[in-house]
């Protein structure tokens, strides 16, 4: 009993040893320890933010409630261009936006609605759909068949995407760095390229657009040349190029044009 | 006409030309980026944005303009000395000095400080800037290259240009005395101007010349005043008689 005490003992006595030679590397007598007062950043104030009753995103279906459903032609130019509907915030603070042209199919939309509803807090954040569920019936023909034969039958839905549209706003009592993650992960995961923007950063790079316009060096721009047909060089045009200024070609934007 | 020529050029009935000559092998939108036309590459690459021409990091080139900057101890004590020279002289006298020796600025200020004249050194900056603050600003064109400056409290012109006349290298560039710039000519002009007292002297002769002449023919005798009169009478009536001989 003794023996097991003068152990105990002992082995305490050798714990502290060992801390004082822990505490003579620490150096304390020669170092400084100096008392600092931090400065914090005054967190926002989303005191004004009204939630809806409903945040998470809605379930879309897969395709529209047709009685009879009727085959469309492929009309590929709801894919080229610059978006005029829904480009603009309306109530969230945070949206994906696509970058690019494309078709999102139900897959995509089901995978961008089952990651928003998991990742994000419904306390403080809400989500919209800016995009329209499936309504564009896309037909093909079975596999190995020959040419001929009439136009296939519909196999899915999809919704065009034009560049500038609004797929995702989110909003809420939440900054962009809660939010980031998770939006650029399903951002990447879509069929065009598409960026995460804030208010205030889709402003910025707007104005970097009409600045770069501004202050382009080139006395040549492609809309004098192609209003003036100069040289003839609406025979290698195409009408298109008249709206869009050689800023799109296809379903592609290209960001260094001007 | 147009008809039959229309017949030929169009060999079938609705048939017109292509609008666009161009030959591509997909559709306008594409999964892969469509090869453009030369052409269109060529309109790409000339219409092509190009940034402004970015500024020069800071401290890549030294600065161009001088900065006003401030004044050392030094230049603001010569600036003080400056002041209280320009207040007490009447005369400051601007000389170049084209390479004297020593021996000749020692005789030279021997013989200016007899007659009460200093001879000054100051750096052409310091005066200048000093000059550009005061009135006396019209005076910087003259401080340029080597300048010495004669002061003295009363305006000695005669001496001053006398001993600047002996020596060699020292040029009069100009003066100003009692606040009135002068030019070298100037200068001379001034030297040869009589004094103040001989110029009132001048003046007060020439206002009182009649009535001192009267009162000298008053003083002498009656007979000879008499006949100055005659006299005077005769030369009226001569000068009477031939000016009606004229009108005549």
């Amino acid at each position: 009993m003794f023996s097991i005490i003068k152990a105990a003992v002992g082995g305490l006595t050798a714990l502290c040893r060992v801390n004082g030679h822990q505490q003579g590397l620490l150096h304390g007598h020669l170092k400084v320890l100096a008392a600092g007062l931090k400065t914090h950043d005054i967190p926002p104030d989303h005191s004004d933010v009204v939630l809806p009753d409903r945040r998470k995103l809605k379930f879309v279906n897969k395709m529209p409630n047709f009685k009879k459903a009727k085959k469309e032609m492929k009309n590929l130019k709801d894919i080229q261009g610059p978006a005029t509907a829904a480009n603009a915030f309306t109530k969230g603070e945070f949206a994906i936006v696509a970058m690019g042209g494309g078709y999102l199919h139900w897959g995509h939309i089901e995978m961008i609605r089952l990651t928003i509803n998991r990742k994000m807090d419904p306390k403080t954040t809400f989500a919209r759909w800016r995009v329209n569920g499936p309504y564009k019936p896309v037909t093909r023909k079975g596999l190995g068949m020959r040419m001929g034969g009439g136009k296939g039958a519909i196999d899915q839905y999809v919704t065009p995407v034009r560049y500038g549209r609004f797929i995702v706003e989110v909003g809420g009592k939440v900054e962009l760095g809660e939010i980031q993650r998770i939006m650029t992960e399903v951002a990447q995961k879509l069929p065009f390229k598409a960026e995460v923007f804030s208010r205030a950063s889709l402003a910025a790079f707007q104005k970097k657009h009409a600045d770069m316009e501004q202050n382009n060096q080139n006395p040549w721009t492609f809309k004098e040349i192609t209003l003036g047909n100069m040289l003839g060089i609406r025979k290698v045009l195409s009408p298109k190029d008249l709206c869009h200024n050689g800023r799109f070609a296809g379903k592609f934007h290209l960001p260094w044009r001007v | 006409m147009a008809a039959t020529l229309c017949r030929i050029l169009l060999p079938k009935q609705g048939w017109l030309p292509f609008t666009q000559c161009v030959r591509h092998g997909s559709k306008s939108v594409t999964r892969h980026k469509r090869p453009l036309h030369f052409l269109k590459q060529k309109l790409m690459s000339v219409t092509r944005y190009i940034p402004p021409p970015r500024p020069a990091p800071i401290g890549a080139y030294p600065r161009q303009t001088i900065r006003d900057q401030e004044d050392d101890p030094f230049t603001m004590l010569v600036k003080k000395n400056l002041k209280s020279v320009f207040q007490e002289s009447k005369m400051i006298a601007v000389v170049q000095n084209s390479g004297s020796t020593a021996d000749e600025m020692m005789l030279l200020k021997y013989k200016l400080h007899k007659h009460g004249i200093t001879v000054k050194f100051f750096p052409n900056q310091v005066m200048r800037s000093f000059l550009k603050d005061s009135t006396y600003s019209n005076m910087a064109p003259l401080f340029i290259g080597h300048t010495v400056l004669f002061i003295s409290k009363e305006p000695k012109v005669k001496e001053m240009l006398s001993s600047l006349r002996t020596s060699r290298h020292m040029l009069l560039l100009g003066a100003c005395i009692e606040n009135t710039l002068l030019s070298a000519q100037g200068v001379v002009s001034y030297s040869k101007l009589p004094s103040v007292a001989v110029v009132q002297g001048e003046l007060v002769s020439g206002l009182t010349l009649l009535t001192s002449q009267t009162a000298a023919m008053l003083q002498r005798h009656p007979a000879q005043l008499s006949a100055l009169l005659q006299q005077h009478v005769k030369q009226q009536s001569s000068e009477g008689a031939p000016k009606a001989q004229e009108a005549t």
